[in-house]
């Protein structure tokens, strides 16, 4: 099993959840976050003052699927967020161990 | 599972049954005290024959015992060393009554510990309100029971304090309103703690040496604990557990009695009931506001100063003087409300009553057709506005107002994220512009029109009682445009008022929308926004509204993250529609008559004015042919408008801005345009600080006159200027740093220069005369004051050209010395 980290731009949340669930991926967790990577911040002047947005907001998409469907799940989320500017994002692929569900305590991929 | 499962059964559907609950709940008492003295003969009693007694308290006391709620049982013993010594048979004991399925909550204290007052455990003062002996050792629990009342009584205050202490901080829990969608019987205001408070609150107060009362709730308050009961009842027997929170599944569920009943309505009951219980628990907490401190009572009396010819203050609270004036004279209600707006000073329960009484024919009053938006707006644009918006609610005097507001009122909109029922979203809503934080608070205090901002709000989810599920996310926005329409032409609101609260209510969702589903980085994104608002006044207001709304949704949804996109956005429309001003020019020449004079004015011309002041402006453009330049000058709320259309020339600006200030005016706001002919619109908004133009109408004439030859060369300003009244020196240190900020992308044929600096009478002659004296000539101007800090923008040129850096560095110096008070 493998957890999909996927850091996207807020306005492509819909976009990606609607490919995921078109490709029967239900489970996902949403978070809103901030960070940059090579976009980093930038200067903005209103009224004379100046702030600087160097913590953009993105959203964080996690998720986690059985081996079998990693590179159609990063396939997917890939296509629906990209832009092609800087600033679209990046996903990381992490080994998961277990996976458990609270309700009846089954394990293992069945559980995805 | 329970053992006692066989009694329940008739209580499943309590809202048909015809089991009466007080019953079912004693019979549960009852069945419980035979399980207790069971176990205590055979496990407790033999060993411990005397020295232990076993009393029921709290709810178990009062013989109310819930289906799966705790059981709550006092081990009154002697002494301490009793269970010390006896600890194996206690805990037997109350393994037993685990086994047969109770869950007991108990406490072991001697008598001394029950008549002591324990701040830190106010539960068990007052759970001993409702001792009741069970088993054991009788002389023990009578000898308590004749010294707890003298107890209570002595101690009547630290009670009554720790109590109010603890039920405020369960009221904080649950945002102090009683309108959550999934609310917690128990818990949440109007739920069955607040109906105990109500009735230990007056146990305390009456108790006497002798004895505790029993009072005697009034009816209204028994049939909501009738009701209230039968409630959690039904929730614990659904789920087997001590469930008390009525869930969107369990209101389906006990809505639903076999012939479909409507759950919405059936929740309105609920809200009902609940408003019922909250407002007793409310007056209790009065009750001991006004009784408690003598610091607070000087305090109060000091308010009582406020009270005027309508209306007195006592105790903090608000009294009609002539209540039957409101029946000659229903207007009277606006005065009351905004006193109330004014002073943050609630209503007292007589006037209340003596509202409530009245509303019917206020309702026929205010349903004809009449000019009631001044009166209203006087109420909304006061400091606590929200305070008495929610008033007004309370007392039914806004739906007799707004009818068609009652239809949201408890209106339950089903979806997890909306905490609250649609009129309790309204309310927060209005609460939260008005105390918006940082950056959002100085967008309410820039604009003129906070009263109609918050008019906006109210109805913005007026129309959510119509809107059709399918329709889905927008479907209330035409309902809600309609309904206040309607309502602002009985009102009898101005045009462009009107046009304002349609604008702001038809887009309230537009900025969220953007936030959510657009590239606030992508130019287009801004663009179309920037379309869609059109000036900047509207985008405050509108910005402020979605702040409002989403953080009224519930109180975790405005997160930092949130917020930061909203202003965000908001920064980069200001920007886009400061910055489109060179560009779109006005090139229709389907125009008409006025065609001469807005041909070549920013597109923007069109959009920050209505036909009627354009029409004025041609008017005067046709004027200005005879002589060169017309003047007109008027008032307009508290300030004064000076308008002069003249052909543009070098300082032309400067110079106007200079005889204003010769005349000792302060100038607010100002916009300069010129069109292709070579005509320029000067506009200027400014305060006249010593009333000298009020106080002296021939003054109004002479400013005109002085202006019109300064501008026709015929009068030097500087000469006026030397006359000027001196300013006051500063009292204090410049608080505005000065900025001066050069941006050449923002026009393809101007430079930008925008200036915030500390505001003073003059500064701005003084701004453009250096500008002028640089060799700058000005295109555009926009003029803001936001307190003491001057917020102005000049779109300049250096011989038809936009500035080079030598320019811009020459221009900069000469703009910061003038920015320096002299």
């Amino acid at each position: 099993m493998k957890k999909i980290e996927a850091i996207i731009q807020p306005f492509k949340l819909d976009e990606v959840k609607e490919a995921l669930q078109a490709i029967g991926v239900e489970g996902m967790t949403i978070t809103e976050v901030r960070g940059h990577g090579r976009q980093k911040g930038h200067k903005e002047v209103y009224r004379g003052q100046e702030y600087t947005v160097d913590l953009l907001p993105k959203v964080k998409v996690e998720l986690v699927v059985a081996d079998s469907r990693v590179d159609e799940v990063t396939r997917t989320v890939v296509e629906a967020a990209r832009t092609g500017k800087i600033g679209d994002g990046k996903i990381f692929v992490l080994d998961v161990i277990e996976a458990i569900r609270i309700r009846n305590d089954d394990r293992g991929e069945s559980v995805l | 599972m329970s053992p006692s499962g066989q009694h329940l059964e008739p209580a499943l559907h309590p809202f048909t049954a015809t089991a009466d609950v007080l019953t079912s709940l004693a019979e549960r008492a009852n069945q419980v005290d035979r399980q207790v003295a069971q176990a205590a003969d055979e496990v407790l009693f033999p060993t411990i024959p005397d020295g232990l007694a076993l009393v029921s308290v709290g709810g178990y006391g009062r013989r109310q015992l819930f289906p799966f709620s705790d059981v709550d049982l006092l081990l009154l013993c002697k002494n301490e060393e009793i269970p010390l010594s006896h600890k194996p048979e206690i805990s037997a004991f109350l393994q037993r009554l685990w086994d047969v399925g109770l869950r007991v909550s108990q406490s072991v204290r001697t008598p001394e510990e029950c008549l002591a007052v324990h701040d830190q455990n106010t539960e068990l003062n007052i759970s001993l309100l409702d001792q009741r002996f069970l088993a054991g050792d009788r002389p023990l629990f009578a000898a308590l029971s004749k010294k707890f009342p003298r107890f209570v009584q002595s101690n009547r205050d630290a009670l009554m304090r720790n109590l109010v202490r603890l039920t405020r901080e369960r009221h904080t829990k649950y945002a102090d309103t009683f309108y959550h969608l999934e609310p917690n019987v128990k818990e949440t205001p109007g739920g069955l703690r607040d109906l105990q408070f109500v009735r230990w609150m007056e146990q305390l107060r009456d108790a006497d040496a002798n004895r505790l009362t029993s009072p005697e709730a009034p009816g209204e308050l028994r049939q909501a604990f009738r009701f209230l009961a039968r409630l959690r009842f039904a929730l614990h027997t659904q789920s087997g557990r001590d469930q008390n929170q009525l869930t969107f599944d369990a209101q389906d569920a006990l809505a639903d009695n076999g012939e479909g009943k409507d759950v919405a309505a059936w929740m309105r009951e609920y809200y009902r009931q609940a408003r019922a219980v909250d407002r007793a628990a409310q007056r209790s907490l009065e009750l001991w506001d006004a009784q408690s401190s003598a610091l607070f009572a000087q305090f109060v009396g000091w308010r009582s100063r406020l009270s005027n010819a309508d209306f007195s203050v006592h105790r903090e609270r608000v009294h009609f003087r002539t209540p039957h004036q409101l029946e000659s004279d229903p207007e009277l209600v606006f005065r009351l409300f905004e006193f109330v707006a004014r002073h943050g000073i609630r209503l007292s329960h007589e006037a209340v009553t003596q509202l409530e009484a009245r509303l019917t024919s206020l309702r026929e009053y205010f349903d004809e057709n009449r000019s009631l938006w001044p009166a209203l707006n006087q109420i909304l644009t006061q400091t606590h506005a929200p305070m008495a918006v929610r008033s007004m609610h309370e007392t039914g005097v806004l739906f007799a107002l707004f009818p068609v507001i009652e239809q949201i009122e408890c209106l339950v909109v089903r979806d997890f994220y909306h905490r609250y029922t649609v009129d309790e979203h309204t309310l927060v809503a209005i609460q939260n512009a008005c105390s918006a934080p940082a950056s959002y608070g100085e967008l309410l205090r820039e604009l003129p029109y906070k009263g109609v901002l918050l008019f906006a709000l109210l109805f913005h989810d007026s129309g959510k009682a119509h809107s059709d599920a399918a329709e889905g996310y927008a479907g209330h926005v035409e309902a809600s445009l309609e309904a206040a329409e309607a309502a602002m032409r009985r009102i009898r609101m101005p045009a462009q008022e009107r046009d304002l609260v349609s604008f702001l209510i038809r887009n309230h969702m537009e900025l969220s929308s953007a936030m959510r589903s657009r590239d606030l980085a992508d130019p287009k994104a801004i663009h179309d926004v920037a379309q869609t608002v059109c000036t900047e006044d509207r985008l405050k207001a509108l910005t402020l509204v979605t702040y409002a709304d989403i953080s009224a949704v519930n109180p975790s949804v405005m997160t930092p993250w949130r917020s930061s996109q909203l202003w965000r956005l908001y920064m980069a429309v200001y920007r886009e529609l400061t910055r489109e001003l060179a560009e779109e020019r006005i090139a229709d020449s389907t125009l008409g008559a006025g065609a001469d004079l807005l041909e070549g004015l920013p597109v923007r011309y069109l959009r920050t004015h209505t036909e009627e002041q354009i029409a004025e402006h041609v008017a005067l453009a046709v004027k200005s042919e005879a002589r060169g330049v017309a003047i007109d000058i008027r008032t307009l709320e508290s300030a004064w408008q000076l308008t002069v259309i003249t052909g543009d020339r070098p300082g032309l600006f400067a110079h106007m801005a200079g005889t204003l200030a010769g005349f000792g005016m302060n100038i607010l706001r100002a916009e300069a345009f010129s069109n292709r002919r070579g005509q320029v619109l000067d506009t200027f908004v400014f305060a006249d600080p010593t009333r000298t133009l009020e106080l002296n109408p021939s003054e109004v004439d002479r400013l005109r006159t002085t202006a019109e030859r300064v501008i026709l060369g015929k009068l030097d300003v500087r000469e006026l200027l030397k006359n000027r009244p001196k300013p006051k020196p500063p009292s204090r240190k410049v608080r505005v740093p000065t900025a001066l900020r050069f941006d050449d992308e923002a026009s393809t044929t101007a430079t930008l220069v925008e200036i915030v600096a500390e505001d003073r009478p003059g500064l701005l002659y003084d701004l453009a005369s250096a500008i002028s004296t640089s060799g700058g000539n000005i295109e555009v101007v926009l003029i803001d004051t936001q307190a003491n800090r001057a917020i102005d923008v000049f779109y300049v040129t250096v011989a038809g050209r936009k500035l080079t850096p030598d320019d811009q560095s020459a221009m900069g110096e000469q703009l910061r010395t003038a920015c320096s008070p002299t």
